[in-house]
């Protein structure tokens, strides 16, 4: 796997859970609708990054609802939603997030990236 | 079904994933496998590296979902067993020191009974029993020792509950 890509499967990791949340909760979303709606944002899962084993913590840790309905004429899906837990560790860790990233950009913002020809 | 998904099937009925979750679980991944197809997006973009070890992928979501007991790590599992025998060792020889010092009945206080006249002296000083003076077991360190034994009785029967508690079968925990 490229260094590149490791690094970007690497910082998802740590904010899949919290992207999952956040989709889920703009709209009750299935597993592959989910990824289809990360990846039109440009977040395409990578590496081992597979949502099912994301989701099934979710729904361990009581952070997602679910239920079954028809999709647009498929068969039944299973759709989650952000449990009430959910939203607050949506709303405390996209503040962990923002904090996490203005201290990284404080420190990386000066570095001057050239890339020789 | 495509082969995929019936190797996760095979994966949860081997971990012991009770059949409707199997279901259920091969029904969500099946259909979205198959819309992902039909959309021309492959299973390595839709599942990453995932795609490729289908019984990996399947025994994480399991166990992600709580609906398989996660195995014990090796150090803990190597780690409970050795401080449960220096417990119970250490529970035992405390029963035997005990017993054994009950049992021997050595006098560890004595104390004179008929006392000869003495003039006082200064300084501390032993004064022997009289001849044919009555020496007593004043036994002031028997309880100490019935405690001891007390204790030991104690500790070995919690270490037996403990080792009995490791050989039950666990249930498998199953949360849904």
């Amino acid at each position: 796997m490229a260094v590149g890509t490791q690094r970007t499967t690497e910082l998802l990791r740590g904010v899949l859970d919290l992207c999952l949340l956040a989709v889920m909760d703009e709209q009750p979303s299935y597993g592959y609708e989910m990824t289809k709606r990360l990846r039109d944002r440009g977040l395409a899962i990578v590496g081992e990054g597979s949502i099912y084993p994301l989701l099934g913590r979710l729904e361990r840790e009581g952070l997602v609802d679910t239920y079954r309905a028809a999709s647009n004429g498929g068969p039944p899906r299973k759709y989650y939603r952000p449990s009430s837990a959910g939203r607050l560790a949506l709303a405390l860790g996209v503040s962990e997030w923002r904090a996490a990233r203005d201290a990284v950009d404080a420190v990386l913002a000066p570095v001057k990236v050239e890339v020789a020809s | 079904m495509s082969e995929f998904v019936e190797q996760c099937r095979e994966e949860w009925r081997r971990i012991g994933v009770p059949d409707p979750l199997a279901d259920e679980m091969a029904a969500d991944l099946a259909s979205d496998l198959g819309e992902a197809e039909a959309e021309g997006v492959s299973a390595e973009e839709f599942l990453g590296s995932s795609a490729f070890d289908a019984r990996s992928f399947a025994a994480s979501w399991a166990t992600e979902r709580g609906i398989v007991p996660t195995p014990p790590t090796r150090g803990k599992a190597r780690r409970r067993p050795v401080v449960l025998v220096v417990f119970t060792t250490v529970a035992a020889l405390a029963l035997i020191i005990a017993a054994a010092l009950l049992l021997t009945g050595e006098p560890k206080v004595s104390v004179v009974t008929q006392r000869p006249h003495v003039v006082p002296m200064p300084g501390p000083t032993f004064v022997p029993p009289a001849p044919g003076g009555r020496v007593l077991h004043a036994g002031a360190s028997a309880p100490v020792e019935w405690m001891l034994l007390l204790l030991a009785i104690v500790a070995l029967g919690f270490a037996a509950w403990l080792w009995s508690s490791r050989s039950r079968p666990r249930p498998p925990g199953i949360q849904t």
